[in-house]
């Protein structure tokens, strides 16, 4: 039984829908990432859950209950804003106690919950200050304070990092999962960085223009994406093509790249293109030929500290690898030398562009 | 030496324009401390005497407190009332938007005499009597324009997730509008209603329209006493007005900074 | 099952239905008290009393009953009234070129401090907006004025000048008054220059003079144009100055306004002159804002 829950949800703009049919289950305690590239409408499915925004079709549910057609103020949700929205002429007290307040909860424990809302995002010491004396990572602390303190069922944040120094964001993001994780709270976490959203996810959504492409845990969607912008919008990939000799039982094929033969699994018909996507990661090299393999000449080589990057031109393309300096040392390799070249096809992302 | 000149020519200008603007403050308050029966500067002996004189003359006094509940109702009403067309000005969208920021506007570019004597003739067919009220509507007419541009002015840079950080914390829309929205643009909101007061308490032009003889606020008094009378009673009685309205203006310089509210009328 | 589905759906609608109306009707009742003043208060008498402007005089109760255009044919055709309008017209344009010529040094000087300094220079050019000093010119230009006893005193002239309720005054006491909006004006265009600019031309070795003539002056004029624009058009139309600094012997179009109705209790031709003074008052700004047009596009297309 899911916790929070979006049935079939559309949000249409000036005519257009920018929320198409969307439905998601998400489980008590679970961590999401809403992932996409702007506007493929994770920040206005957010407002339709915070209630900021109408649906104008289906339902959203929280444990059970349609919670679509109540206004915001009676939704229970904490929420973190990209630029804090902290209450400029409250101290840091008292922005954190003011869902309390609302709540008439007693002054006492106001300001013991307070406190420890303080003190579990690191700011205990604060109180009396005003969020413009405040950095910037300490006012997103003071602002998920403010959200968990009243104890929402959900969470959700939106873009929370995005206006932080790369350091700062990284600290930042660890200290949300670790918070989250203790709390245990139903979480939803926008983003655009898919570094981020891969580092801290249960889940991921991602999304795209109004669709969520595939949902999955960050290694499934990382390893076997499932739609072909899921392949190119997370990580990096090469982009290649291979023909189809012979079709054998259990989907499996033998394929022609590069004039190198290879069985690869993947549903075919015969004499046919077929298109697959590979992660500069997953491509191998050596300097000795072997059965599995084709040549290559190095056209560049970049140093990137752990791993070195080298751009291979094989006929007329060029594939991306990226290989460890451990398995590899980039001294023994010069540009314009020639590499041999090759991958476990097990690690072929099949594409469905010739579909 | 002769790259200096320019420079020193251009600061005496600047002072003789200076002295031109605070010359006419510095003569009245100090004329009103002569001891002479007739007005003169530099004034002949010191003396508060016309001050204590005031007191003999209730009806400075009665128009004075007039003045000062015109000029509060005023600024109440014009700031409550323009605070809330601000609002719906900046953001909602709405039939005749265009229309009405014109008429509200519109104040400004209508010579205030012919807004006076529409104003009377209109009182006179409805049957409204001089009165602080009728004062209070005409001013309001007035000063709303004011107040508008100073609340909207706040409320264009506001942003709008502060109020909603608000409403996800179980604040109702009267809640984050008392609580949230209101205390942020306070500073234009104070900026306006003080704008209000004195444009209200300083008008003579419609004033002198709608008052009657028992109904005569402080600027129609000194206007129509100086029209029979010459003499010192006017410079204490201008003098108290001036004191008052600069300790308001130190008012807006301490609590908002003249900058602030400077940059937002502009 | 699907009956289930439509009530649901319905119940959305009808929830996003009601939502809208109230949010019409919020943005209403907002709008509502000062509109409703507005219209009561402001619109309707100015209506009235244009209709009033086309009916004839009534010497028993001042409005009559019948229509013409008389008023308006009156003032037109009349040398007197028509010196009138000239008055005042030439007050204004005084005032301008006055204001002008007094607000830039200040503006520029006030542009260029900072801190508190800044902040009361502005409380100071701002103070004629705010305290209405109108007496005290009476006291400094009558006969027996500051003015006057100080030149006596100096030994410069035998007998005193007249200098209150003449053009002069009127035009001392506008200047005075108007200043703080011109300075503004000047200021908000100085303001937007970017420092580099000025600095530029003087590393160019460019004189100061040159600098102010070549950089700052063209730059400047937007505000300059639109200060004389507001000047002019709240000079046209001002009342208190003229009728305190000049009374009956400058008139001007507003105090005739105000003579006809208050004095001769001619409603319909002081309903007429106020119009026609509101008419020269809105030409000003509709020709400024025709101009501004013009030369924005022009410059857009530089």
């Amino acid at each position: 039984m899911s916790y929070l829950s979006l049935e079939n949800v559309v949000k249409t703009f000036n005519k257009t829908e920018v929320v198409k049919k969307l439905s998601l289950d998400i489980q008590k305690g679970e961590l999401v990432s809403f992932l996409g590239p702007s506007g493929c409408g994770k920040t206005t499915t957010l407002n339709m859950i915070a209630g900021f925004l109408e649906v104008d079709g289906g339902k959203i549910e929280v444990d059970g209950k349609p919670v679509h057609l109540l206004p915001p103020y009676k939704r229970e949700m904490g929420m973190v804003f990209q630029n804090y929205a902290l209450f400029p002429h409250m101290t840091v007290f008292d922005n954190v106690a003011y869902g309390l307040k609302l709540r008439k909860v007693p002054k006492t424990e106001i300001s013991k919950r307070v406190l420890e809302a303080l003190e579990m995002v690191r700011l205990d010491g604060y109180e009396k200050r005003y969020p413009k004396e405040l950095s910037g990572g300490q006012q997103q602390r003071v602002s998920l304070a403010r959200a968990l303190v009243i104890k929402p069922k959900v969470l959700l944040l939106d873009e929370p990092l995005s206006n932080l120094d790369a350091k700062l964001r990284q600290e930042m993001r660890e200290e949300i999962v670790e918070i989250q994780k203790q709390v245990g709270i139903t979480t939803i976490f926008v983003t655009h960085d898919q570094e981020e959203a891969l580092a801290i996810s249960d889940r991921i959504a991602v999304m795209y223009e109004g669709r969520i492409e595939q949902v999955d845990d960050p290694a499934s969607i990382y390893n076997h994406p499932k739609t072909d912008f899921v392949s190119q919008f997370i990580g990096e990939v090469n982009h290649i093509q291979g023909k189809v000799l012979e079709t054998y039982e259990n989907k499996k094929c033998k394929m022609h790249f590069f004039g190198n033969e290879q069985i690869v699994s993947v549903p075919s018909v015969k004499n046919s293109e077929v298109h697959f996507f590979i992660r500069p990661e997953k491509i191998q090299i050596a300097l000795a030929e072997s059965d599995e393999s084709f040549q290559t000449r190095v056209e560049r080589k970049m140093f990137l500290g752990a791993k070195t990057r080298y751009i291979l031109k094989v006929q007329d393309r060029h594939l991306i690898a990226d290989i460890s300096n451990t398995v590899i040392n980039p001294t023994e390799i010069k540009e314009g030398n020639s590499v041999y070249t090759y991958w476990n096809p097990e690690d072929l992302l099949p594409s469905r562009m010739a579909r | 030496m002769s790259r200096k000149l320019p420079k020193y020519f251009f600061n005496f200008v600047c002072l003789l324009v200076y002295i031109f603007l605070l010359a006419p403050i510095v003569v009245v308050l100090l004329s009103s401390l002569t001891t002479t029966e007739y007005i003169v500067f530099p004034p002949e002996g010191l003396t508060l005497r016309w001050y204590t004189e005031l007191i003999e003359h209730p009806e400075f006094m009665q128009s004075f407190t007039l003045s000062i509940i015109v000029a509060l109702g005023t600024a109440i009403i014009a700031t409550a009332i323009g605070t809330l067309a601000s609002l719906a000005f900046v953001r909602r969208q709405f039939k005749g938007k265009t229309a009405i920021v014109q008429l509200v506007g519109s104040p400004l570019l209508i010579p205030s005499v012919v807004f006076g004597v529409a104003l009377l003739q209109f009182y006179s067919w409805i049957g409204l009597a001089a009165s602080p009220l009728a004062l209070i509507l005409g001013h309001i007419i007035l000063t709303v324009p004011f107040v508008m541009r100073l609340v909207v002015a706040s409320l264009v840079g506001f942003d709008r997730s502060i109020e909603q950080a608000a409403l996800n914390l179980g604040a109702g829309p009267m809640k984050v509008f008392f609580q949230i929205t209101l205390p942020i643009i306070k500073s234009g909101v104070i900026a306006g209603a003080i704008f209000a007061f004195i444009t209200s308490f300083d008008d003579l032009t419609v004033a002198l329209f709608i008052v009657s003889t028992d109904v005569v606020t402080l600027p129609v008094r000194i206007y129509t006493y100086m029209q029979y009378q010459y003499d010192p009673i006017i410079t204490s009685v201008s003098s108290i007005m001036i004191l008052f309205t600069v300790v308001l203006m130190l008012i807006i310089e301490r609590v908002l900074g003249v900058g602030k509210v400077f940059s937002s009328k502009n | 099952m699907q009956a289930g589905i439509g009530t649901e759906h319905d119940l959305l609608l009808q929830q996003k239905k009601k939502n809208m109306n109230k949010k019409r009707l919020d943005t209403w009742l907002l709008l509502l008290p000062t509109l409703g003043i507005f219209i009561f208060f402001f619109l309707l008498p100015l209506f009235f009393l244009f209709m009033t402007s086309f009916k004839n005089f009534d010497a028993s109760t001042g409005v009559g009953n019948e229509w013409t255009l008389q008023n308006y044919i009156k003032f037109m055709s009349d040398p007197f009234y028509l010196g009138v309008v000239w008055r005042t017209v030439k007050i204004a344009l005084l005032t301008t070129l006055i204001t002008i010529i007094i607000s830039y040094p200040v503006a520029f000087q006030i542009s260029r401090s900072k801190g508190r300094a800044r902040n009361y220079l502005t409380l100071l050019v701002l103070s004629p907006l705010l305290i209405s000093m109108v007496i005290s010119w009476v006291i400094l230009l009558s006969n027996n004025g500051v003015v006057n006893t100080t030149l006596l005193k100096m030994g410069w002239i035998d007998q005193p000048l007249t200098l209150l309720y003449t053009e002069l005054s009127v035009v001392i006491g506008m200047v005075h008054v108007l200043f703080p909006y011109m300075v503004l004006s000047i200021m908000g265009s100085l303001e937007k220059i970017d420092p580099s600019v000025i600095r530029a031309s003087q590393n160019l070795g460019a004189s100061s003079f040159r600098t102010f003539f070549s950089i700052l002056l063209p730059l400047t004029l937007p505000g300059v144009f639109a200060g004389s624009v507001m000047v002019f058009s709240l000079s046209v139309s001002s009342f208190v100055t003229p009728a305190i600094l000049g009374g009956p012997q400058v008139k001007v179009m507003s105090y005739l306004t105000y003579e006809q109705v208050a004095v001769m209790l001619n409603w319909p031709y002081g309903g007429a002159i106020g119009f026609l003074l509101i008419l020269i008052a809105t030409i000003t700004i509709i020709a400024y804002s025709k101009i501004l047009a013009r030369s924005e596009k022009g410059v857009a297309i530089q």
